[in-house]
């Protein structure tokens, strides 16, 4: 009898050997209605804000010491993210100003979703998250997780000026539920919309004869050259030529192929039902344009490994700087980034100053124009609450800080003499930091990981932001920064804003991105005569799995809103 | 411990609880430990098992939990019927087969290696190779992984590159499915083999040597004597273990094949840990991931004691 007994404590255990989380948080406030855009009356005096905040500031400060932590993206910079001169200027800044206490908690830049889904599960995110992702946002405030920031807007929007006239009632109720008024999360704004560009070696064109491409078909005979020269072009690492590379994250890296093979007459309806994936899978021509990077694969003009390392590797980027890679397509400023660690600066070591990559145009669409999607101005990170956050006031005054002009321009020009030089024209030029001012290295170009409000260069005027732009890569050639922006630039269409509300299936999908990508990678590595069997049954299962109801629910919304029109205004 | 009060009544007689405590305190001190363990990580957290009937929120107490609805409608099933779909099926039959294939091959071979070892007559060399073959089992997968890449890779690989130095054609060792799961098995046996040798030749250290000193007499060479005296004296070990690894086939660990999956095997890779948590966990579905690890509870526990009742009506103890 007591055996059985045993076995039965034995077997429960072994039945309830799973853990799960959960605990009590604070909800934040109740939801109220949807806010009436009319300006609120600036509160000036001490006084006020004193009657504003109930008696919790005095004199524009926090009577008590309020501490608050906030989410900083770590890309393996040369200085902990969450500990360097930056963060200490803005801790001291935020301290002085409003007795407000900072700390800074790092979270890997290209794992970021998988961690603060961590943290927030956890109960232990930072006060002020931000991340690319708002389906993570909307999923998690579904289970009552995170800060509706309506009611805190409305009652401190006076004390909030610079987080209002940088990001303006479009920014800021981007995300708003027509129906409830809740705001989950605050846009960010991106000062230069600039996304995806196709890049080549510039002196490997030199030392072939050949021209620039400027059609898809040019692209492939350059690729097929860079192939076939491989001898002359790497010597006795021949064997290591790479004449594209295309990483798992196929959708990026490949965009600008992808997106040429669009209809570029695409309605705005047919682009938001199908646009719920960044990466294009589910748009029309996609397919086209992956069969055909099958075919480059299989002829042997691909990286023959790259399905293997998951996105956020660094192989593909070592093999570029080592100088074994002729084209790739990325980031529109991707060779750039990171001074002498640049791909151009380690190429121009290795190689010599001719070698660098380049900024070019070949990709075209049915009208032989170069159609590409840049990001759109409104909606860039989201800045959010979870419900953890007991200091919700103290953190939307650290918005508003770091959206002050002051607080960015310090941020990303850095100091002069040591990040930066001024040229004559008045224009502001980055410079590396030299060894003994390793500590002032800023970990993300410009900034911008500290700078949650705003992606991409904000000087003091709109003209000397213009100047600069070029020169805000330490280490590099300024004249091949204008070029990629000017390429970046060509034909580039920004995608509209679309209101249409919470489109619910979007935090249903069961991995899709896993799914996606396991898409791409099998369409472009099988056999050409296994391709449209492959893309079709991933294409089906990637539907099933959730994309159909977004599509379905997305197109329903867009009817709901915008009738039969298929263009916004 | 019902035979430890026995042996103690024979002695004693009549044992009075203080006095028997005063004796052995230490010992049910040093229980406390393991008992204290088990109560707060596996038994405190066994009242979150209600949610996987529940619709998760985070403010509230799992009491206070709604249940779960569809539409409006009460659905406490709602979130096993979410669970079970195409992918959670794929998941379930890759587990069976990934788990009996490292039984097939994984379970004999520490036994195998455990037998050889036994054999061998230099100590020194025994103590060596044990040492070597412990060593991959401190290795994590993400580790053993990066090394299956740099060996392995169809053209970064250093194994593919000598092949298609001879002229042939690389294996796909990492990128095609089938060869997938010959190098994730292999990989398997090569990490524990070594590790899981320790109980064998723990046990075969416990086997009375007069045994093989009669075998001997009777004529038996290195073969019979490991026939019909080591595996017998390990055959109760060996059936525990096999047990043991039953309850296991809807289990698993994590990170085996999340680190050594990628975009191309997904179809033979994806497991239920691994489906768990790219579907549950990375996507907040708490109450989706708790119902299919209740379910992976219930199938392992059925299998557990299955293998167990099995073992038993064949003459074996079993595990308890």
């Amino acid at each position: 009898m007591k055996k059985r007994l045993l076995a039965l404590v034995i077997a429960a255990t072994m039945l309830f050997s799973l853990a799960a989380c959960g605990g009590k948080a604070n909800s934040g406030e109740t939801n109220t209605p949807a806010n009436s855009n009319t300006p609120v009356e600036e509160v000036k005096t001490p006084s006020d804000i004193e009657k504003l905040t109930d008696g919790q500031m005095v004199d524009g400060k926090f009577k008590e010491t309020k501490k608050i932590s906030v989410e900083v993206y770590d890309r393996d910079g040369a200085t902990p993210a969450n500990d360097n001169v930056w963060t200490d200027w803005i801790k001291k800044q935020m301290l002085d100003k409003y007795n407000v206490e900072v700390t800074y908690v790092a979270v890997p830049r290209w794992t970021e979703v998988d961690q603060i889904n961590n943290l927030l599960a956890a109960q232990s995110a930072p006060d002020i998250c931000y991340t690319y992702s708002y389906a993570t946002v909307q999923t998690y405030a579904d289970m009552a997780g995170v800060t509706d920031l309506n009611p805190y807007l409305t009652k401190y929007k006076s004390l909030l000026p610079d987080l209002w006239n940088w990001l303006k009632d479009e920014n800021i109720y981007c995300d708003q539920d027509p129906t409830t008024g809740t705001v989950w999360a605050i846009e960010g704004r991106r000062n230069n919309t600039y996304r995806i560009n196709t890049f080549v070696r510039q002196d490997w064109l030199d030392k072939l004869g050949l021209k620039a491409p400027t059609t898809t078909q040019e692209f492939e005979d350059m690729l097929v050259a860079f192939k076939n020269n491989a001898e002359t072009l790497l010597g006795d690492a021949k064997d290591q030529m790479i004449p594209l590379m295309v990483t798992s994250d196929v959708g990026w890296t490949a965009a600008n192929l992808i997106e040429s093979f669009m209809d570029p007459a695409i309605t705005d309806k047919e682009l938001y039902v199908n646009g719920f994936d960044d990466r294009k899978y589910t748009q029309n021509g996609t397919k086209e344009a992956v069969k055909l990077l099958n075919k480059w694969y299989n002829n042997g003009l691909m990286w023959k490994d790259f399905a293997l390392y998951p996105s956020g590797d660094s192989t593909a980027d070592d093999l570029c700087k080592a100088g074994y890679v002729g084209a790739f397509m990325h980031n529109y400023d991707y060779p750039f980034r990171n001074a002498e660690n640049s791909f151009n600066a380690v190429l121009a070591a290795t190689y010599g100053e001719n070698a660098k990559f380049v900024a070019i145009n070949c990709f075209t669409d049915k009208n032989g124009k170069y159609t590409k999607y840049s990001y759109s101005a409104a909606g860039d990170r989201k800045a959010f609450f979870p419900a953890t956050n007991k200091e919700p006031l103290a953190s939307l005054l650290y918005l508003n800080f770091i959206s002050s002009p002051e607080a960015v321009e310090y941020l990303q020009k850095g100091v002069e003499g040591i990040n930066h030089k001024v040229l004559e024209s008045g224009a502001i030029a980055i410079s590396a930091v030299d060894e003994a001012n390793k500590a002032y290295t800023q970990n993300s170009g410009q900034n911008i990981d500290l700078t949650m409000t705003c992606n991409g260069l904000r000087l003091s005027t709109e003209e000397l932001t213009q100047k600069s732009l070029a020169y805000t890569y330490a280490m590099v050639d300024p004249a091949d920064v204008a070029n990629a922006m000017v390429q970046a630039g060509v034909d580039a269409v920004a995608p509209k804003n679309v209101q249409v509300g919470t489109i619910q299936a979007e935090s249903e999908g069961t991995d899709l991105t896993g799914k996606r990508d396991a898409g791409f990678c099998n369409s472009v590595v099988c056999s050409p005569a296994e391709f449209d069997a492959t893309w079709e049954q991933h294409m089906k299962e990637y539907m099933k799995a959730g994309g159909q109801a977004i599509a379905d629910e997305r197109k329903a919304a867009w009817e709901k809103t915008y009738g039969t029109a298929d263009m916004l205004k | 411990m019902k035979k430890e009060r026995n042996e103690v009544k024979f002695k004693e007689k009549k044992v009075k609880f203080w006095p028997y405590m005063k004796r052995y305190w230490q010992l049910y001190l040093l229980l406390l430990i393991p008992i204290v363990y088990l109560a707060v990580f596996k038994y405190m957290p066994m009242k979150f098992v209600i949610i996987a009937f529940k619709d998760f929120k985070f403010n509230m107490s799992v009491w206070e939990m709604p249940w779960a609805t569809t539409a409006g409608k009460l659905d406490v099933f709602k979130y096993f019927k979410k669970a079970m779909n195409v992918d959670f099926y794929n998941a379930l039959r890759n587990n069976v087969v990934l788990h009996m294939l490292d039984l097939f091959f994984g379970f004999p071979a520490p036994i195998i290696f455990a037998l050889i070892l036994n054999e061998l007559p230099f100590k020194w060399f025994k103590k060596t190779v044990q040492t070597i073959a412990y060593m991959p089992h401190f290795l994590s997968w993400v580790i053993i992984y990066s090394l299956a890449l740099t060996l392995f890779a169809p053209s970064g690989g250093f194994v593919n590159q000598l092949i298609q130095m001879t002229g042939r054609e690389a294996i796909p060792f990492l990128n095609e499915s089938k060869h997938w799961m010959v190098t994730y098995i292999g990989l398997g046996v090569w990490q524990s083999f070594g590790w899981g040798s320790i109980i064998y030749l723990a046990g075969i250290a416990g086997i009375n040597p007069e045994l093989y000193e009669a075998a001997s007499v009777d004529g038996a060479g290195r073969f019979r004597k490991m026939w019909h005296v080591t595996l017998p004296g390990l055959k109760s070990t060996i059936v525990v273990l096999l047990i043991m690894n039953l309850g296991g086939i809807l289990g698993g660990g994590f990170d085996r094949p999340f680190a050594m999956q990628n975009n191309l095997v997904l179809n033979v890779a994806e497991t239920i840990a691994t489906y768990v948590y790219k579907n549950g966990i990375k996507g907040l579905k708490f109450s989706l991931s708790t119902a299919v690890g209740l379910f992976q509870s219930v199938v392992g526990m059925i299998f557990l004691l299955g293998a167990n009742g099995i073992s038993r009506k064949l003459g074996e103890r079993g595990i308890w």
